[in-house]
């Protein structure tokens, strides 16, 4: 006769608190699924949301997003917690992936036709972001403030628009030199309004 | 030396992603370098991810995540070899002493390299098998050999593959069973009632089981499950009040994480059970479960 058992699973530290995107990945590297899908859980609608940003199109933007998974699942194991949160990590390999995408195809010519110059707070009236996305916005959008407009374009042309700085440059027309100053200038003012320090 | 020639100035661009590629390179020579350049960077990359994390998120549409998951099985994980082992010859590397390189060609769980090393890139870039290139399809052919199961859960590692209880290690065999089994664990651990529960087994051994009500299906695995006689086999029941129901058989190896997707059809509230029987299973259960989980 088959006794049953209770399996005891209150023991599971998972099931009391969410696993923290660094563990999951280290599972991942491992090559556990459960917590891949977790991870996809937690992190695809930001992934899918910068890349969105940089490519408009939105069917492109989840075949972007789909490589950008399976980048995960394949290079969890060069992760290194100590260079910087999981986070990081992932949204960098996004910036990237997108980036790639806009310069590999057509795809980044055509769409400048369609968005012009866009700028932080265009298309940020969506009624369903979460409080925490919010304050973030509200905190980055203040930060990009303080710039001056000559940097505040260039910043965003090239994050945002997926440019190279040779093409702000063209874009703009001005000289490469200018377009680097103004990045540089640029981002180091947003770190000290950010108060980002390493 | 004029502006357009200091590297420092490219800093920002760096952080934004707006080099090309014969820069960017430059770039991080120049980085390798300067202490001070490599703070800049730093601060400036977590400048670049605040304004990512200002980006208004999106809800990608419900195929994605199948889509994803269902390619893990045939996507490769890279070895954890860093750029700087690279320049050490390649071979297998015996990182983790309770392995023995010679038994079998699979990885054991929890090992942080669970695979056996192939030459990184000596650029220091992280090769992208997704693109197709040479190098990545020959470790994707090299880890299809290795790990017949394609993929696991909870571990980078099937030493045993349980075929029907017949067949566990052997490894070069590619079947649609195989297939089959990935491609159902990946529908699991994707869908979106997909749920877990973790045990352990009377020996101790931790045992999660994976399922997902919806598709009636469930899959469980077990770490370092100990190798039965020749004569044995573990075999797998849905236990429930009209009582127990055989849902396949398997063997293990005793090392690393071995896992299956049930036969038939889980109803939640299942309880899922093993037990050892005389090979090739039992109509009923002939022994007491070493592990049960209820789902």
């Amino acid at each position: 006769m088959l006794v049953l058992m209770t399996a005891d699973s209150t023991h599971d530290p998972e099931l009391t608190a969410p696993p923290s995107k660094e563990e999951l990945l280290d599972r991942v590297a491992q090559g556990d699924q459960v917590a891949f899908g977790e991870l996809y859980d937690q992190i695809a609608p930001r992934v899918l949301g910068l890349v969105k940003r940089l490519l408009i199109d939105h069917a492109q933007s989840e075949e972007v997003t789909q490589e950008i998974f399976l980048e995960i699942w394949q290079t969890a194991t060069r992760f290194e917690s100590k260079r910087g949160g999981a986070s990081s990590w992932i949204m960098t390999m996004a910036h990237r992936r997108a980036v790639d995408r806009i310069r590999a195809s057509q795809a980044g010519r055509d769409r400048d036709s369609k968005i012009g110059i866009r700028d932080l707070a265009v298309e940020y009236d969506h009624v369903s972001e979460t409080v925490e996305v919010r304050i973030e916005h509200e905190r980055v959008k203040k930060a990009m403030s303080r710039l001056t407009e000559l940097q505040r374009e260039a910043v965003s042309l090239a994050y945002y628009g997926g440019y190279s700085h040779s093409e702000v440059a063209d874009y703009l027309q001005i000289p490469l030199g200018t377009v680097k100053t103004r990045l540089r200038d640029g981002m180091i003012r947003l770190r000290d309004e950010l108060g980002v320090a390493s | 030396m004029t502006d357009k020639m200091n590297p420092a100035e490219l800093s920002g661009a760096y952080a934004l992603n707006a080099l090309g590629a014969d820069e960017k390179t430059e770039f991080e020579e120049y980085l390798a370098g300067s202490e001070q350049a490599r703070v800049e960077a730093a601060e400036l990359g977590e400048t670049a991810l605040a304004l990512g994390m200002a980006a208004q998120p999106v809800q990608p549409s419900e195929g994605l995540k199948a889509s994803i998951m269902s390619r893990l099985a045939s996507t490769p994980q890279l070895s954890a070899v860093t750029p700087r082992d690279a320049e050490v010859p390649t071979e297998v590397p015996t990182e983790d002493p309770t392995e023995d390189p010679t038994e079998d060609p699979t990885d054991s769980a929890n090992v942080a390299t669970p695979t056996p090393v192939v030459p990184a890139r000596s650029d220091g870039a992280t090769p992208v098998a997704a693109r197709g290139t040479s190098g990545a399809a020959g470790r994707a052919e090299r880890r299809w050999f290795q790990r017949p199961a394609g993929m696991l859960v909870a571990a980078a590692a099937a030493v045993a593959l349980f075929v029907g209880g017949a067949f566990a290690g052997q490894v070069l065999n590619t079947n649609q069973f195989e297939q089959q089994q990935a491609s159902e664990l990946a529908e699991i651990t994707a869908a979106p009632d997909s749920q877990r529960a973790s045990t352990t087994t009377t020996d101790g051994h931790p045992a999660t089981l994976v399922w997902s009500g919806e598709l009636g299906l469930s899959a469980l695995m077990i770490r370092d499950l100990p190798a039965l006689p020749a004569d044995k086999d573990y075999q797998l029941w849905y236990i429930n009040p009209s009582g127990a129901f055989s849902a396949g058989t398997f063997d293990s190896t005793g090392a690393g994480t071995v896992w299956r997707v049930l036969d038939g059809t889980m109803k939640v509230g299942d309880q899922v059970g093993v037990t050892i029987e005389p090979q090739g299973g039992s109509p009923q259960p002939t022994s007491d479960p070493i592990v049960a989980i209820q789902s």
